[in-house]
């Protein structure tokens, strides 16, 4: 097994464990509009080690996912996530995010974007609007970003932003 | 300058990029039907494992919750089983009046509720009931404190809720002393206003005081009649001469309810009492207790009959004997008197004068 196949069966391998954590162990965490969104993380680190294509195709898939489950607007989610994993792919060529630190707050700054791009598109009050983006989504990002950092510190050895050198 | 490979990456991704928006912005303009299409169609395939997952990660979760709950009402009961019985079977009355499942009498389908991560998460619910359930579109969704919203598609293993967070949510509702009726609906007159609900179409001349409990009246063939919607926290606006907006408190969450029950009787039931009012629960309770009372006075006066029937009957059979003794005693021949004993003779009254 080459190197490069065996990274890409260690990512689909978290990838796959995040998918999991998501359906299995989140709804066990409390409150849903603050406990970690794993399937951000996931969209999140498959975009930086991608292209810009692949990040905007897999964020399209999470977000149709999130739109059959949570049907408000049905395509608000896809746009959002869409929008999330192109821009968490070229954010890493911009930023050179090698640093967990920064990884982890890639994720929560992906997070709040992804909120803010779900509730414009879904037509939300002015009032939700603000209440969901400097209350919800904060705290929410918070969570989400220090799971992302668990995560980095397990999987560090496979999980090496930087692969391609 | 970048090299031609790269070149048609990058305009690939950016392809690949516009192409997946594209599909996003036709699927949020697209009817609304489509998408609950597609999304019936993806959790009932694909996404359907994973909904189970989550519904039986909900179960765990919840049933933690409700082990719990019994554990602490058997410590209760036992507590109260040291009482009166007449505090027990009191006890036993509100506790059916407070327990939901055993208030509906209509046939219902209780349901965990699969939160979602996502920000609008609470305008519309996935439950883990649907069609194989018995559970279909428009079917009426409460909580123990009141009503949630509707079923808008129902799949086979899961159904998605309308709540009355949903901009496009209404109910016929009145209030709890009937003097006024309108339609409730989400409240979307900014910052003050999120997150409640507004009480419309009340006439003008109906004025309804803060505080009074607004329950849905049936009218659509939706929502049966009796639900509790909020309560009346104020007024919203008014034009003059037409109607007041009152602002409503909603009786239930529906971004923190853990599990729901699905009303699956037919339409025009009446849920009135399945969510007694607080005055009606006043009502029932002291109802209750006088019913506790008549019965044991009415215990005490059968006792009390009982005892003075006895003495009457005693008393009774007493003087029936006394009055048989009397004339058995009749019944029986006197003895003859003894003969008179004879007297010695006595001198002539001559004789004394001599």
């Amino acid at each position: 097994m080459n190197v490069s196949r065996a990274n890409r069966v260690q990512l689909v391998l978290v990838m796959g464990l995040l998918v999991l954590l998501h359906f299995y162990l989140r709804p066990r965490l409390g409150s849903a509009r603050v406990s970690p969104d794993f399937l951000l993380i996931a969209l999140v680190f498959f975009a930086m080690r991608s292209g810009p294509g692949a990040g905007a195709l897999a964020g399209f898939v999470v977000g149709i996912v999130n739109d059959a489950l949570t049907p408000a607007a049905f395509g608000a989610g896809a746009l959002a996530h869409t929008v999330v994993g192109y821009l968490a792919a070229w954010g890493r060529a911009v930023f050179f995010a090698d640093n967990l630190l920064v990884n982890a707050a890639f994720v929560a700054v992906a997070l709040w974007v992804r909120d803010l791009i779900l509730l414009l598109a879904s037509g939300t009050g002015q009032g939700s609007l603000l209440v969901e983006l400097t209350l919800n989504s904060p705290l929410q990002a918070l969570s989400t970003a220090g799971f992302a950092l668990v995560v980095l510190a397990a999987f560090r050895e496979w999980f090496a932003i930087r692969l391609d050198t | 300058m970048a090299s031609t490979s790269e070149r048609s990456f990058t305009r690939r991704d950016t392809v690949t990029f516009l192409a997946c928006v594209g599909l996003s912005v036709v699927a949020l303009f697209s009817p609304e039907r489509w998408g609950q299409g597609v999304s019936d169609a993806l959790r009932n395939s694909v996404l359907a494992p994973l909904v189970w997952l989550q519904a039986r990660a909900e179960e765990g979760r919840t049933s933690r919750a409700r082990l719990k709950a019994i554990t602490i009402q058997r410590d209760s009961a036992a507590y109260l089983a040291q009482g009166v019985p007449s505090l027990m079977a009191e006890n036993e009355r509100l506790r059916g009046l407070l327990s939901l499942s055993r208030r509906v009498s209509s046939p219902y389908v209780a349901a965990e509720v699969m939160h979602q991560a996502q920000a609008t998460d609470g305008r519309t619910l996935l439950i883990d009931v649907g069609r194989d359930d018995l559970v279909s579109e428009f079917d009426p969704v409460v909580a123990p404190e009141g009503l949630i919203g509707m079923v808008l598609t129902a799949g086979r293993h899961s159904s998605v809720v309308m709540t009355w967070a949903h901009p496009e949510f209404r109910v016929a509702a009145y209030t709890v002393s009937g003097n006024a009726s309108g339609v409730a609906a989400p409240s979307l007159s900014g910052l003050a206003g999120e997150g409640a609900l507004e009480f419309r179409g009340v006439p003008y001349r109906d004025s309804v005081p803060a505080g009074t409990l607004v329950l849905s009246s049936g009218l659509g063939g939706v929502y049966p009649k009796g639900i509790p919607v909020g309560t009346v926290t104020g007024v919203v606006r008014e034009q003059a001469g037409w109607e007041r907006v009152y602002r409503l408190l909603p009786a239930a969450n529906p971004g923190a309810v853990a599990h729901v029950m699905v009303l699956v009787s037919p339409p025009g039931a009446s849920m009135e009492r399945a969510f007694p009012s607080d005055s009606a629960l006043q009502a029932m309770r002291l109802d209750s207790i006088a019913k506790v009372r008549q019965a044991d006075s009415i215990a005490t006066a059968r006792a009390e009959a009982a005892k003075a029937a006895a003495a009457a009957k005693a008393a009774a059979a007493a003087k029936a004997a006394a009055a048989a003794k009397a004339a058995a005693a009749r019944a029986t021949p006197r003895p003859a008197p003894p003969p008179p004993v004879a007297a010695p003779p006595t001198p002539a009254a001559g004789d004394s004068a001599r």
